[in-house]
């Protein structure tokens, strides 16, 4: 998929690819141990970090993400 | 300020809908999602995934709010929460929330009428959608099963990143 920023849509896809292969073969077999995609995700993100400054687009203040505010339920 | 909310039970196992979910665009019912990005993603200490994601669309919002609105940026927020259906583990419930808002202004309870009614066909939108990336990857595990007999790996995690 495209990026929000044009010179992060290679960077966007080669995560994505990453994140997609951990997805399915640890994260879904419980092991949550390790993330083979830190790197590729940090160069990602200084690219659309900068393009969402640039292009001002409203990221913050959002209220769902309760970061374990949350009482904690079983899921898998 | 939430205006929608919904619930909808998808008839496949948490795993399929999860992976189908991170991999929902592009996709032909949604035609106007134009880009992602992600934001941020972790693992919380209670080993739930959390993804923030960026969505940039086209168009697709009603005349009338692309007038009313002082610029043209409209913020859509939305929580999506994936359960395994507590009584059948071959089922997942999705819990949807959306709040909308005009440059850091909720919107009038008027508008927010239009914007739930379009949220919510773009929530319908968004079942079939899924519906249709589920389709995609069985369809690539059973190519990938017939095909890769012996292979250590499993078929959905051999189908989930080889589509790119």
């Amino acid at each position: 998929m495209n990026s929000v920023g044009d010179a992060c849509t290679d960077m966007n896809c080669e995560y994505d690819q990453c994140f997609n292969r951990w997805f399915a073969e640890k994260f879904l077999k419980g092991d949550v141990s390790g993330d083979p995609c830190t790197d590729l995700f940090k160069r990602y993100q200084q690219c659309v970090q900068k393009a969402i400054k640039e292009k001002e687009i409203p990221i913050e203040g959002l209220e769902f993400m309760d970061h374990g505010k949350e009482k904690p339920e079983n899921s898998s | 300020m939430k205006i929608w909310t919904s619930k909808h039970v998808f008839d496949h196992p948490w795993e399929t809908v999860t992976t189908a979910a991170m991999q929902k665009y592009p996709n032909p019912m949604n035609p106007s999602v134009v880009g992602v990005d992600v934001l941020d993603r972790h693992i919380d200490p209670s080993r739930k995934l959390y993804s923030h994601r960026l969505l940039s669309t086209e168009c697709g919002l009603p005349s009338i709010v692309k007038s009313i609105s002082f610029t043209n940026m409209i913020s859509v927020d939305e929580r999506l929460i994936y359960k395994p259906h507590p009584q059948d583990p071959e089922k997942t419930i999705l819990t949807q929330e959306a709040i909308v808002t005009v440059k850091g202004v909720s919107l009038s309870s008027y508008l927010e009428g239009l914007m739930a009614s379009t949220i919510s066909s773009n929530a319908n939108k968004g079942r079939e959608a899924m519906e249709w990336v589920i389709h995609k990857l069985n369809a690539k595990i059973e190519e990938l099963t017939a095909s890769a007999r012996g292979s250590i790996r499993t078929p959905m995690a051999a189908a989930a990143f080889v589509e790119k």
